[in-house]
């Protein structure tokens, strides 16, 4: 093992400081001065229905209003792997809430005065709310213009239906999988939808000045592509993308919902008609939960074949997506499933088909575990009613079937280097779990669960990151890039890569969250890449500035490279120990030879990292013959829970999760993802529901109805364990684990509770109520 | 979110001048306590006045004292000054444990009980526990003070029996006269905050009457006279118990909406309904009043 | 347009507000306190937590004119000081992540530390839990609260 000086050190956070004592400011923090206008969004009250007629004349009436825009002013369409998305609703709106206009104003209060002014004239459409009558015969059709619009090489939309994309697997033989069978268990589970809840709204504040430079502030987890998006959607006005600059200030949570772009388009635009004055849209709670980007629903029938000891012979997953309105970011969660919905284990035989359908509902997209969550949902609970069919341990049949290296992946690639195996005989151990468990109250059934977890980042294929690095005159570092620290401490992790491979301690390098303009690319913060893309990004750049370091002072004090190398902000040499040149004294200045002159001058590192053994190049009827995975993150987790049978109410005593993170490069970072992660993990399945009614209006957009826990409603115990086999190509073996911490509670909860009442609930969430309806419905048909 | 909306605001020294201005603007007055209902109702449109009454200058509304042998709390008087005064405690510790389970520390600092029952959302956590101590109201307008008991202030959902020039001074809650055994169970979707689906409150005596309120399953909170006729009459056995519990069934007509449906929120109660009388009972047993957290 | 004023932070503040402006608005739009977070508006989350007269209290449910004549505290107030041993605490042992939740949960738990300056787990709880966070899972900063406040 080698040994790091801050490599695997939990470092106190870089942004530690700022956030303890207030003096970090997010978004709408910002100040803008007494130009500042306020836009107010005026939202459709339907789910599906054309627009016949827009009346702003009232609004405009009202005192400090400036002006009011509607989609006839921006007809541009965009998105991010499809362009089916609108900046305002153009005909017709395709979810209950979806802007058709926006009042802008020099006070929010007349804003919020006029947008109730507007009037609109609708014709309703019928509406398709489930995606099972979406793709139903006849069905209303949401995107009669689908076969038009553009989308990335690995989507197949079918025209003329609600379908925006349809991965296919086929994988050996699965009728003969079946056939080979001695059992086969066949199921269907519902997840519904589910928001992010980050706590900081959505905000952006967007200038277009006299001048033509467009530049946003918004709480992001994309700078750049928001940057991207931007320049084309708005490419009509003559906007290219070197007049668009995005900064990103502090972000108050993400988990995905400030990925690619939503209402951050809003700002942008509406600038563009009120030239030299900033204009803030800042979302609110409501629309937190109905006009962002939602968690994905899914209906997931599975069928799994399996022999009597437990070895998976065959499987099939037909996973249908309520993907919502517009899928330009959602399709890509379905791609991914598609991809991976066998799940850690080895299956020779498998068929999977994951369907994109256009609901009218809000748009579906990205959160953190990218569909992997859902879908491990019934996999999960197939694997634990499968062991128990066969009297099987719930954990030796995992066991039995857990992937490993060079194991064939379900589109044909060799399985990374993972710690699979070492993460279930950890939990195993931790939890005790053969030991048995007791309640001393009749009234408080006990049981325990346990689940695996996988997930790869989904990413296109050359999705890259860069950094740069410059050098102060005290040799302290501001170290350049474009990954957000949204939480989880991508920005403490860069430091210490840099300071391990520099020596220059984590206190003394600046690194912040980005400027377009300033920093250098990266492609988004999201599919727990950063760590392991922006982190060899960051390495690359700190070896090439040490590198520079070591040729300067190599070739002016005439020490062979190969002796040179940097301990405590200093070049020292192996072969003249009392040889040692202090980064400050020449990292700007260079160092003076002999003759009076000076050598070298700032030093500058540069880095770049993309992957380039992707490919999405596949077989469309199979998805067999490409790479489109970079490698898969794994892990177990086991918990313990209480249930009292007469309220249906659960305690979780104790929740283990072992994740393989390659290498822990902060470990106190990554328990906090682990600790984290596991409580929203319990929240989506034991309280979290969105409810919508019959209109397709949802019923409970705010925390007064739609709940996350509370200090109140956390485990009593969570313990989290790292392991460690490294990735080959990751820094210093490391591979990301912000997103998976989450994945696999849902069905872990799910199958304790089946351990402790002997009920099996396949849809979610598993609320008390839930628990105590079906368990009395079970008593009352056992007792009959 | 900004307000919208455009009113007046008075903040008056003496109450003679809080109710001249309800004589004179009536319902187009809101009076303003703690403001954690009001403000949110302003933000939404609900219930916008022309004129706010801000009453938190009249000091001598923010006492609980005992006055004739009621425990007296004015329309100042927060959850967290329920929630630390050992009045209340030991008087009506009924009240004491619904106080705490009254959305989060933050909000009861600022909130208060007169602006609950004012507010008369029918999932109110006060209904319950002031109807089981047969509370009073009194109600202030030009023309005087008026009682009234707390069983016939709630007329619907969000609608008291106040008139519009009137407002709530205090609620006056008649002192046990002997022994007594209080409990509030509430039915909430977790631990953490939330308004309640259902609740229950009973208050027992050593003479065996036993007082029973249900909450939140319903527009208004009740008490059931057939329930405690036959707790009184049947004794607190085993199956006198499990009878009344059958008995809720007859008592309320819950409904199902997005928090709970009809079947889980009648199910908790009779199990809500079951404990409390199992800890008030188990209250009323101790030699003395021990406030346990 | 009513003129109020009050102390901020220490320190006497005079402005003319208009009866339907809300207090967190007014204390970051108008008075530079940045710190009070805005994250539902309604009361439900606590991220606007201040003290108002010693109390933790949400600004997002209280209109400006409300505050006048009160004392205000806000997290900028209590780190003019330097950082206090809990802020301390959670600074050193990285419990936030995204750190938007912070301001109000420090104020928070500040108040339940100036009546109680050895609470207990439960009281730690019920005095945080209207304070919503969607990073930390909760008991990273329950055990920084225990760990401040643990009699020697």
């Amino acid at each position: 093992m080698q040994n790091y000086q801050h490599i695997g050190h939990s470092a106190v956070r870089v942004d530690g400081k700022e956030k303890v004592t207030g003096a970090a400011l997010y978004t709408d923090d910002l100040d803008f001065g007494p130009n500042l206008l306020y836009a107010e969004v005026v939202e459709g009250p339907h789910a599906h229905a054309m627009i016949l007629s827009i009346d702003t004349s009232e609004a405009e009436k009202v005192h400090d209003v400036v002006a009011v825009v509607t989609g006839k002013d921006f007809p541009y369409n965009f998105g991010l792997y499809m362009k089916d998305r609108y900046i305002f609703a153009q005909d017709r709106v395709r979810f209950f809430g979806e802007q058709i206009a926006a009042v802008v104003a020099r006070t929010p209060h007349a804003a919020l005065k006029a947008a109730k002014l507007v009037k609109v004239n609708y014709k309703p459409l019928p509406k398709v709310l489930c995606p099972v009558e979406a793709i139903a015969e006849g069905a209303e059709l949401l995107h009669p213009n689908l076969k038009n619009y553009q989308h990335v090489p690995w989507f197949f939309p079918q025209p003329d239906t609600n379908i925006a994309h349809h991965r296919k697997i086929r994988k050996g033989n699965v009728e003969k999988g079946f056939d080979d069978a001695d059992f086969v268990l066949e199921d269907t589970y519902n997840v519904p939808r589910y928001s992010h809840c980050a706590i900081e709204y959505h905000a952006a504040v967007a200038k277009y000045d006299l001048s033509g430079r467009l530049t946003v502030w918004a709480s992001s987890q994309s700078p750049h592509t928001q940057r991207n998006l931007f320049a084309n959607a708005l490419a009509p006005l003559g906007i290219k993308h070197n007049d668009v600059r995005v900064i990103a200030p502090h972000v108050g949570g993400g988990f995905g919902s400030k990925a690619g772009v939503t209402m951050e388009i809003l700002a942008a635009a509406i600038a563009t008609k009120v030239p030299g004055n900033p204009v803030k849209v800042l979302w609110n709670r409501e629309r937190e939960f109905y006009n962002t980007y939602q968690r994905l629903g899914v209906v997931a029938k599975l069928k799994i074949g399996v022999k009597n000891d437990g070895r998976i012979t065959t499987l099939k997953h037909d996973l249908f997506w309520d993907a919502g309105a517009y899928v330009e970011y959602g399709a890509n969660v379905v791609n991914a499933v598609g991809l991976s919905a066998i799940g850690p284990y080895k299956v020779d035989n498998a068929s999977i088909d994951s369907y994109c359908i256009y609901t009218n509902l809000p748009p579906g997209g990205p959160y953190r575990g990218f569909g992997y969550s859902e879908f491990l949902f019934g996999l999960e609970s197939h694997m634990n009613r499968i062991a128990k069919h066969l009297n099987m341990d719930p954990v030796e049949i995992r066991r039995r079937n857990a992937i490993k290296e060079g194991d064939l992946t379900a589109y044909g690639a060799h399985m990374n280097p993972n710690g699979l195996h070492k993460a279930i005989d950890a939990v195993e151990q931790k939890i005790q779990w053969n030991q048995p468990l007791i309640s001393n109250d009749p009234n408080i059934a006990i049981g325990k669960g346990f689940s695996l977890f996988w997930k790869a980042p989904a990413m296109p294929p050359n999705a890259a990151s860069s950094c740069f690095l410059k050098f102060n005159e005290d040799a302290s570092i501001n170290l350049l890039v474009s990954g957000m620290d949204i939480g989880q401490g991508f920005l403490t992790v860069m430091a210490q890569i840099a300071a391990e491979e520099l020596s220059v301690p984590t206190s003394k390098i600046r690194t912040e969250n980005p400027d377009t303009d300033r920093n250098p690319y990266e492609w988004q913060t999201v599919a727990s890449h950063v760590t392991w893309g922006c982190g060899n990004a960051v390495r690359k750049a700190a070896i090439d500035a040490r590198e520079q370091i070591i040729e300067l002072v190599s070739r002016t004090k005439f020490l062979p490279k190969e002796t040179l190398f940097l301990e405590n902000e200093r070049v020292k040499c192996t072969t003249d120990p009392s040889f040692e040149l202090l980064l400050k004294d020449f990292i700007i200045n260079g160092i003076q030879a002999e003759d009076g002159t000076f050598k070298g001058g700032p030093i500058l590192g540069r880095g770049v990292f993309m992957p380039e053994y992707t490919s999405t190049n596949a077989d469309p009827e199979t998805s067999q013959g490409g790479h489109p995975n970079v490698h898969y993150t794994v892990g177990a987790a086991a918990a313990i829970v209480e249930v009292d049978k007469q309220t249906g109410k659960v305690r979780i005593r104790k929740i283990v999760e072992a994740i393989d993170a390659g290498k822990a490069l902060n470990p106190s970072l990554v328990e906090g993802q682990i600790v984290g992660g596991v409580l929203q993990g319990i929240s989506t399945v034991l309280y979290e529901e969105m409810k919508f009614d019959h209109r397709g209006k949802m019923l409970n957009p705010n925390f007064t109805d739609y709940k996350i826990p509370t200090a109140l409603d956390v485990p009593d115990e969570i313990i989290p364990i790292i392991i460690e086999v490294p990735q080959p190509d990751g820094p210093y073996g490391a591979r990301g684990v912000g997103e998976h911490p989450m994945i696999p509670i849902a069905p872990l909860i799910a199958n304790a509770i089946d351990n402790a009442l002997g009920i099996r609930i396949t849809s979610m969430p598993i609320t008390a109520e839930k628990i105590c309806l079906t368990y009395l419905d079970s008593q009352k048909k056992s007792s009959i | 979110m900004a307000i919208p909306y455009e009113f007046q605001y008075f903040k008056p020294g003496t109450i003679a001048e809080v109710v001249a201005l309800l004589a004179t603007h009536g319902s187009k007055a809101r009076v303003l306590a703690g403001g954690t209902d009001l403000v949110n109702e302003l933000k939404m449109g609900y219930r916008v006045p022309d004129v706010l009454i801000d009453i938190k200058d009249l000091e001598q509304l923010s006492k609980i004292e005992i006055c004739n042998g009621h425990l007296v709390v004015g329309a100042l008087v927060t959850f967290r000054d329920l929630l630390e005064s050992k009045l209340v405690k030991e008087h009506a510790y009924i009240v004491y444990e619904a106080a705490g389970l009254v959305a989060s520390n933050g909000v009861r600092n600022r909130a208060t009980m007169v602006g609950n029952i004012c507010s008369a959302v029918a999932c109110l956590d006060s209904g319950a526990p002031l109807l089981v101590h047969n509370a009073v109201l009194k109600l202030l307008s030009v023309n005087g003070e008026r009682e009234l008991p707390i069983s016939k202030w709630f007329l619907d959902n969000r609608k008291t029996a106040l008139a519009p020039n009137e407002m709530v001074t205090h609620i006056s809650i008649p002192i046990p006269t002997m022994k007594y055994g209080s409990a509030y169970q509430k039915m909430m979707r977790y631990s953490g905050e939330d308004l309640s689906q259902a609740n229950v409150g009973v208050l027992m005596f050593a003479d065996g009457e036993c007082r029973v309120a249900f909450g939140s399953v319903g527009p208004v909170p009740k008490r059931s006279p057939k329930i405690e006729n036959h707790l009184l009459t049947q004794g607190l056995t085993a199956e006198s118990i499990n009878q009344a519990k059958e008995m809720i069934e007859q008592v309320i007509a819950p409904i199902s909406d997005q928090r709970a449906t009809k079947e889980y929120r009648m199910h908790m109660t009779k199990v809500m309904f079951e404990r409390a009388i199992a800890a008030a009972a188990e209250r009323l047993k101790q030699p003395r009043l021990i406030t346990k957290h | 347009m009513t003129k109020i004023s009050f102390i901020l932070n220490g320190e006497r503040r005079s402005l003319d507000v208009e009866p339907y402006e809300v207090l967190l608005e007014v204390l970051r739009d108008r008075m530079g306190a940045k710190s009070p977070k805005c994250g539902c508006d309604s009361g439900d989350c606590g991220a606007c937590t201040i003290h108002l007269n010693g109390r933790s209290v949400r600004s997002c449910l209280i209109l400006a004119v409300e505050a006048n004549g009160q004392e205000i505290l806000t997290l900028e107030g209590i780190s003019r000081h330097g950082l206090s041993p809990l802020q301390k605490a959670f600074h050193e042992r990285n419990v936030f992540q995204c750190g938007y939740c912070a301001p109000g949960l420090i104020l928070s738990a500040t108040e339940l530390i100036n009546n109680n300056p050895h609470p207990n787990e439960h009281e730690i709880k019920e005095a945080i839990a209207g304070n919503l966070c969607r990073c930390t899972g909760y008991t990273p900063v329950v055990e920084a609260i225990l760990h401040t406040t643990k009699k020697e």
